[in-house]
């Protein structure tokens, strides 16, 4: 594999908030890359900061200290755009509209956008809903507008805040097979943050498993069950014996987490 | 035909009530359990008020007090707007502003005739004035919280995709907070009726709370009814319509289409 300069670069970076006075460590010393075309998937336990560190990527959270690069190969398109989880779409604009609006508040022209919301929403499967409003979409079809939304940007990196987490299962399971479809058309950079193991060992290239609070990198697992991938990766042994390999390291800090949460001895709660 | 049929099948009671009060008052009138100087047939307040009708006089009332509702609502609603926005906006204004009108909004607003005359010319605009008061605070309150329950995830991700500003205000902020807006526009526009109707009482010759003042004083009972029936009917059309004209412009709103 030819050595090329990680696509986003995250070195030994830190977030501190300030609440009540106390000063909380969300994150401490993350670092990890990603591969150009690398399909990078965060998990760890709630509160371990994977959500903190996505906004960081993202530029809406600042890091306390630490360092992130992203590569940018086609100037003039923003570096990141972000799915967010509960789809975060404007609810007083049209599907086509909410598509349409990073391209509409960087001055591209009407005919550009509607060009680039068309191919966005047939890829997405909703070219018959472009003049709906966001309430009258079912749950998996507004996130559909939000994957729309980012893509239409054409980010250097598609960032993934946990976007399929507020879906039913079923919705859930088509939807990351549209994923991987999408992922395998595009070929886009992507980190994906989720609390499903099953569905970073589905989606991802390697899985960054990050401790409770403070959100530090445990380890990161190489995924490889080949491509293209599908539900079917499910049923084989390789998947398992991953499964049960990150499962059990995940569970730990699982186990902690809630017992972090009730102030409890971990021992209690059965570890 | 059957659709006004289905109609009147699911809105049964919303037309039955008042049928049913009417025809009450009918009765009760015309057997004398009411005393029909004061509660008069409703038939005979119909009668009443077409002659009204007929004579012009209640055109010019209704068009006075239109004119003077017209006036004070647009005053109350473009400073309620406004300032509503800017405390929304901006937390400073909002704790500064917040205390002054606590203490200012639960004055009855007609008490302000007085003071109002002092600052502005006595007569139409110290009236109209007057009845912008209690509106505006209605409506600065609703505008304010508009923009404050705004989802904070939705402004976050519209920052994420590069609105700023001028672009966030108009995009996202104002947007956001319209249908709360119109809410505080459609209690505004009632509070700027009740308090014109009760500053023509008070202290006008003409409007369609003069018209009913005089008509109680020279116990001409029913016109006094016909007043009342014309007032409530202004009321409910201008509430209706203000409705009927969020509904047309907001079509996003969920709820649009289910009353």
């Amino acid at each position: 594999m030819p050595t090329r300069d990680p696509k986003v670069l995250v070195s030994e970076v830190s977030v501190t908030f300030e609440s009540h006075g106390r000063s909380v460590v969300a994150l401490d010393r993350i670092s990890l890359q990603a591969q150009v075309g690398e399909f990078l998937c965060i998990v760890g336990p709630s509160g371990s900061g994977k959500s903190t560190l996505l906004r960081v990527l993202a530029g809406l959270v600042r890091q306390s200290a630490g360092e992130v690069r992203i590569q940018a190969d086609h100037p003039g398109t923003p570096l990141t755009a972000m799915v967010f989880q509960e789809h975060a779409l404007l609810p007083w604009r049209t599907v086509r509209d909410n598509v349409t609006f990073g391209l509409e508040n960087r001055g591209v022209g009407r005919a550009e956008r509607d060009a680039r919301a068309r191919e966005m929403l047939a890829m997405v499967g909703l070219a018959r809903f472009a003049q709906h409003y966001p309430h009258q979409l079912s749950g998996g079809m507004k996130q559909r507008v939000g994957i729309a939304r980012a893509l239409a940007n054409d980010p250097e990196v598609l960032l993934m805040d946990e976007p399929l987490a507020a879906l039913d299962a079923q919705t859930r399971t088509i939807m990351q097979e549209e994923l991987l479809r999408i992922w395998a058309t595009l070929g886009k950079t992507v980190v994906y943050v989720t609390h499903s193991l099953e569905e970073a060992l589905l989606l991802g290239d390697r899985v960054v498993l990050l401790t409770a609070r403070p959100g530090r990198v445990s380890e990161i697992y190489p995924i490889d069950l080949g491509r293209p991938r599908g539900l079917e990766v499910r049923a084989s042994p390789a998947y398992g014996v991953l499964l049960e390999k990150i499962w059990a390291r995940l569970r730990e800090e699982v186990v902690r987490a809630i017992a972090d949460d009730r102030g409890a001895d971990p021992e209690e709660i059965g570890a | 035909m059957k659709a006004l049929g289905r109609w009147l099948t699911e809105h049964g009671m919303t037309v039955g009530s008042p049928i049913a009060l009417l025809l009450a008052w009918e009765w009760a009138s015309a057997t004398g359990l009411l005393r029909a100087v004061f509660f008069p047939r409703p038939s005979t307040i119909l009668a009443h008020l077409r002659d009204l009708a007929l004579d012009g006089t209640l055109w010019g009332h209704t068009a006075t007090t239109l004119a003077r509702i017209g006036w004070s609502f647009t005053l109350a609603a473009v400073l309620g707007v406004a300032i509503g926005l800017a405390m929304g906006l901006w937390r400073r204004l909002r704790e500064g502003l917040d205390p002054v009108f606590a203490v200012i909004y639960p004055i009855p607003s007609v008490l302000f005739l007085p003071l109002v005359s002092f600052i502005v010319p006595a007569g139409e605009v110290a009236l109209v004035v007057t009845s912008a008061v209690t509106s505006f605070f209605l409506i600065a309150f609703t505008t304010t919280h508009g923009v404050r329950q705004i989802d904070r995830l939705v402004v976050e991700a519209a920052v994420h995709y590069g609105a700023r500003g001028w672009r966030l205000f108009a995009t996202v902020l104002l947007p956001g907070a319209l249908p709360f807006i119109f809410t505080g526009l459609r209690l505004g526009l009632g509070f700027s009726l009740i308090v014109v109707v009760a500053v023509e009482i008070v202290s006008a010759s003409r409007g369609l709370g003069a018209l009913l003042w005089l008509s109680w004083q020279i116990l001409k009972v029913e016109d006094m009814y016909a007043t009342f029936f014309v007032i409530a009917l202004l009321g409910a059309l201008l509430s209706y319509g203000l409705a009927a004209l969020r509904d047309r412009l907001l079509p996003w709103v969920p709820d649009v289409g289910d009353r």
